[in-house]
């Protein structure tokens, strides 16, 4: 197979002697491996009941750098799940009818709630060592990265043109290289861009998940999430502002090294041909990126793996013969499964047994935590249920009143949204929750307590989707309506009643079901909190589970989860799933 | 050229396809065909009969739901390996070069390292390409895209090239040298190229390139008419033995899409065509500038500038509201359309409206609302005209009808609610007698 290449080279392919860039390269490869290095042996530590957090500011580039290390294993996991899970349901009709409902209400559970099984599940599994913890962590980095990607991957395959797959079939191609060379192509763009949102939100919980209590027992992993935790019980102001700063440099770091070299790169792959992006915004460039392509290395390095695999070619020539023909020995069985019609149904009919069984089991199991639930538990789960419901609906308005004037200012001068989206998306790459116990004490300070403060904890952690939402769509306004709104001389009021209100609310639709679900699940966080030192919580749905889970109460925890699951999943599929359709078919702007 | 032995037939095969909405659509019904060597077949219809999906069942991208496709007298299993297909919309890779494009179909035919390198630029070299063998398909203009299109299926030297309305997407000049082109690299015994499948629109298309035409007709898709072209290559395009084919098969359209009008059941529903309002006006407005107001249906197409398939449907639309004839091929107006374009706007809104309430399946629909007390689900009306009319995609009837009951200011229609009524139902009592 012929991996995805860079754009071709500016100068022509001579090989010469190593340059600048070269040096830098192989500079980072090394930290890249010694990096990688610490951290399997960390791996390998033996389990500490407390692990000892260092505070000094010299230990900081190390946590910030396991941190990272978790998020990239995660992410890479995530792209490994999302193509499977992606072609499999964009391949079968009946993966199709079962999976895509299970990644919609996978997305909007608050998956924080399965922590503590996870952990003392693969705790249990890893008694010894630091390994189950890690996995745990990753694990859950994991659950908050890979659902976009895997419906982004499944999108892009559903709306390939027919013709180019028949291109591909009529060139013989067999799957894999159809999958290589067109399917994932094809969905690179929304891979990366989705793959930056999956980063962003798989920093959100990085505080819980490095410093975690369950009960009496406290889990910590090296990090800097763990690190600022730490900060915040010893009320260590420095410490504090290095931690949030050592934060705000990974995220900068990550999208200058990371992102805007893909999103740059991957623009080679897009379908439609016609030139530029939308809005007519100036073509993204990226210093990395050009940094490589002056790179002489990359390109050798490309000639010596050409050799290597032509080498490991000629190794394997010996083995061809037997293996061609072990191959149509060992495919008859999968072959006369997939062919015969009989085996295609007992098989699916076993899948689904399966499937069936798998999920009664699920349900059986969360009964019996549940049934420990006597009436009054059931009135507290409902009345915080409530509270915690009227604290996401403010948190959504009070975000709405704010991003989407702010969203349709910056989204109608490409000059502002060209200068702003960069430091927007750093600053809403920043894990809120991380902020969350500074906000807290600045409004107790004004009085406020944490019953109101805790929306604006919520805001914290749900506006970005608006905001982002709305100006992309007020950006993607044909410029012909602009000029149109110019040359019949609207006053702006009628501007904005009449053109850009419209055109941005299915997006604002849109921002809305992800905000609340972030607020939903911020609310774990926002509604039970540290800080100063102290620990600050106030009635809810989300305080009852971080209580029930600092209380190891299993079967409030189990209630409290299932609840709040119900209602996500419930008012995203009767409230927004209409309010979305209706917009789309009311104010969209394909004609 | 003589045809030599059989190499790809069609027996009996029927396909259907399933809709989004669940509706199945007979795109084939028992279809009969078969393409010998050295011949060039081309395949025209209207839109909707089923000769692209024919191209697909022979090319093996697709197997049929009944009948068979046979390769030398075999049944065909998996892709048509013998064979190479050119695209409408190009379907070249954005992020291959030409160079690349071109090979695609090689590797799985074993053609590998220096050998594959030659077949590449003999294929490049054939559609004069060279040159631009590291070039990006976004830098090309589209008869450029095309050639590479025809290079990659040229490539792997195929017995078979399927086309599929290969210079649709062109502009007229491209088109015409390309068409040329490919009859020259049919004619060159080098390229190893000696059978073509063509799917058309174009009938002057028909008859330059192919030796046999296959005429389909829709609803659902079968082969009307088989026509054989005898005039020598190179054919000269404008010489009277070519107008006279031309006039031929444009003949057999025009009786394939408008069909005389059966004397019998005149209460038979019969789907009104997918033309909008301003399409019929624009006809018979046309039609007024001529002498005696009538003209061929090619020639129309020709002066309006619009397809020939899409000219025919606005007749037939003209026709089922009275405003033309089509005695044979010509398009008559009547005493009916003459009035009616002498008419002011509200004036011709009344006659529309009197004319369509007389309209059998317009009839139906303000029955059905009538009874439904004047306003119905379009849910409803949809399942309604799916068993009425299965071989034809009911939403965009649907469509045509909501159009022209909007115009005639007999029906409403409510998008956000996705209600179809009967205006002034909502104020009051329908005073709209049942049709």
């Amino acid at each position: 197979m012929k991996p995805l290449r860079l754009p071709p080279a500016l100068t022509p392919p001579a090989i010469r002697r190593l340059g600048l860039a070269d040096v830098a390269i192989l500079c980072l490869l090394g930290g890249a491996i010694a990096a990688v290095i610490a951290f399997a042996r960390e791996f390998e530590a033996p389990l500490r009941q407390v692990v000892q957090i260092d505070l000094r500011p010299s230990a900081l580039p190390k946590y910030t750098l396991y941190s990272l290390a978790r998020g990239v294993i995660a992410l890479a996991i995530s792209y490994v799940f999302a193509l499977g899970f992606g072609w499999a349901a964009a391949k079968s009709r009946a993966a199709e009818r079962l999976l895509l409902p299970m990644l919609d209400i996978l997305q909007s559970i608050p998956v924080l709630g399965f922590l503590p099984g996870l952990v003392l599940g693969l705790m249990s599994l890893f008694p010894t060592r630091n390994v189950g913890l890690e996995l745990a962590a990753i694990l859950m980095i994991f659950t908050a990265q890979a659902w976009n990607l895997a419906l982004s991957f499944y999108n892009s395959l559903k709306s390939l043109p027919d013709p180019l797959r028949d291109a591909c079939k009529v060139a013989g191609w067999r799957a894999s290289r159809t999958f290589w060379q067109l399917e994932v192509p094809a969905a690179a763009q929304g891979l990366v861009w989705n793959g930056m949102l999956s980063m962003a939100g798989g920093w959100f919980f990085l505080m819980v998940n490095e410093a975690f209590r369950l009960g009496d027992r406290d889990f910590r992993l090296p990090g800097v999430g763990s690190y600022m935790s730490v900060a915040l019980d010893q009320g260590n102001g420095p410490a504090m502002a290095l931690a949030i700063l050592a934060m705000v440099a990974m995220i900068v770091c990550v999208d200058q090294l990371l992102w805007r070299p893909l999103v740059v790169w991957v623009e080679k792959f897009r379908l439609d041909e016609t030139a530029g992006g939308g809005g007519g915004e100036a073509p993204a460039s990226s210093w990395v990126l050009e940094f490589l392509r002056h790179a002489r290395l990359p390109r050798r390095a490309a000639v010596l793996r050409r050799q290597a695999y032509r080498t490991a070619l000629r190794a394997a020539r010996p083995l061809e013969r037997p293996l061609a023909i072990a191959r149509p020995v060992i495919m008859r069985g999968p072959r006369f499964a997939l062919a015969h019609p009989v085996a295609r149904w007992v098989g699916g009919s076993l899948l689904v047994a399966g499937v069936a069984l798998a999920a009664a089991a699920g349900a059986w199991h969360i009964w019996l935590l549940v049934r420990q639930l006597g009436a009054r538990d059931w009135g507290t789960l409902i009345g915080s249920a409530a509270l915690t419901f009227a604290r996401v609906m403010g948190a959504v308005i009070v975000s709405t009143a704010w991003a989407l004037p702010a969203g349709i200012v910056i989204g109608r001068s490409p000059l502002l949204a060209r200068l702003l989206q960069p430091i927007i998306q750093v600053v809403a790459s920043f894990p809120a929750p991380m902020l969350f116990p500074l906000v807290v004490l600045l409004f107790e300070r004004a009085g406020v307590g944490l019953g109101l403060g805790a929306v604006a904890l919520m805001v914290l952690a749900g506006q970005w989707y608006i905001l982002f939402n709305v100006i992309s769509a007020v950006a993607a306004i044909p410029q012909q309506l602009k000029d149109a709104a110019t040359a019949f001389q609207l006053p702006w009021r009628a501007r904005w009643r009449s053109l850009y209100l419209p055109a941005a609310f299915p997006a604002l639709v849109t921002g809305w079901i992800t905000a609340a679900g972030g607020a939903w699940n911020g609310s774990i966080v926002a509604e039970y909190l540290e800080a100063g030192g102290r620990l600050r919580t106030t009635a809810g749905l989300g305080s009852l589970i971080s209580d029930a889970t600092a209380h190891a109460n299993f079967p409030l925890l189990a209630g409290g989860i299932a609840l709040m699951s119900l209602i996500v999943v419930g008012w995203n599929r009767f409230v927004w799933r209409a309010l979305a359709t209706r917009a789309q078919i009311r104010f969209g702007l394909a004609q | 050229m003589t045809p030599g032995p059989l190499l790809l037939e069609a027996r009996h095969v029927t396909q259907r396809f399933r809709l989004p909405n669940g509706q199945v659509i007979e795109a084939l019904r028992d279809v009969s065909l078969s393409v010998c060597e050295q011949e060039v077949v081309a395949l025209v219809g209207p839109s909707g009969c089923g000769k692209s999906t024919l191209l697909r069942l022979f090319a093996g991208l697709a197997r049929p739901a009944d009948g068979s496709v046979l390769y030398r007298g075999r049944p065909l299993k998996g892709v048509l390996g013998a064979g190479a297909m050119v695209f409408q919309s190009f379907a070249l890779l954005p992020w291959f070069t030409v160079a690349e494009n071109v090979a695609m179909g090689l590797e799985a035919r074993g053609v590998n390292g220096a050998a594959r390198r030659d077949a590449v630029a003999r294929a490049i070299n054939l559609v004069g390409l060279d040159g631009f063998e590291q070039a990006y398909p976004k830098e090309l203009s589209g008869g450029m895209k095309q050639r590479v299109g025809f290079a990659r299926a040229l490539a792997v030297a195929p017995e078979i090239l399927l086309m599929d309305e290969p210079f649709g997407a062109l502009d007229p000049l491209t088109a015409e040298n390309l068409r040329s082109q490919v009859v020259d690299l049919w004619r060159d015994a080098s390229t190893g190229v000696n059978t073509l499948v063509v799917v058309t629109h174009s009938v002057e298309e028909a008859v330059f390139l192919a030796g046999r035409i296959v005429v389909f007709g829709s609803h659902p898709g079968h082969v009307r008419e088989e026509l054989v072209n005898p005039l020598p290559y190179p054919r000269q395009e404008r010489s009277p033995e070519f107008d006279g084919m031309v006039d031929r098969l444009h003949a057999i359209l025009t009786a394939t899409l408008l069909p005389e009008p059966a004397p019998a059941a005149p209460q038979r529903l019969i789907p009104f065509p997918r033309v909008h309002v301003s399409e019929a006006t624009g006809l018979l407005d046309h039609l007024l500038s001529r002498p005696d107001g009538k003209g061929h249906v090619f020639e129309l197409a020709e002066d309006l500038g619009v397809d020939y398939d899409r000219m025919s449907a606005v007749v037939r639309g003209a026709e089922q509201l009275g405003w033309v004839t089509t005695p044979g091929e010509v398009v008559q107006l009547t005493l009916v359309g003459r009035e009616v374009m002498a008419m002011d706007d509200s004036a011709r809104k009344d006659a529309t409206r009197a004319r369509l309430k007389k309209h059998p399946l317009f009839g139906r629909v303000i029955a059905m609302l009538v009874e439904s007390e004047g306003s119905m689900e379009d849910e409803e009306v949809l399942a309604d005209l799916t068993i009425y009319f299965p071989f034809i995609p009911a939403d965009s009837l649907f469509q045509t009808i909501v159009e022209w009951g909007r115009y005639a200011e007999l029906l409403d229609h409510d998008a956000t609610a996705g209600r179809l009524m009967l205006t002034g139902a909502v104020e009051g009592a329908p005073d709209v007698p049942a049709g």
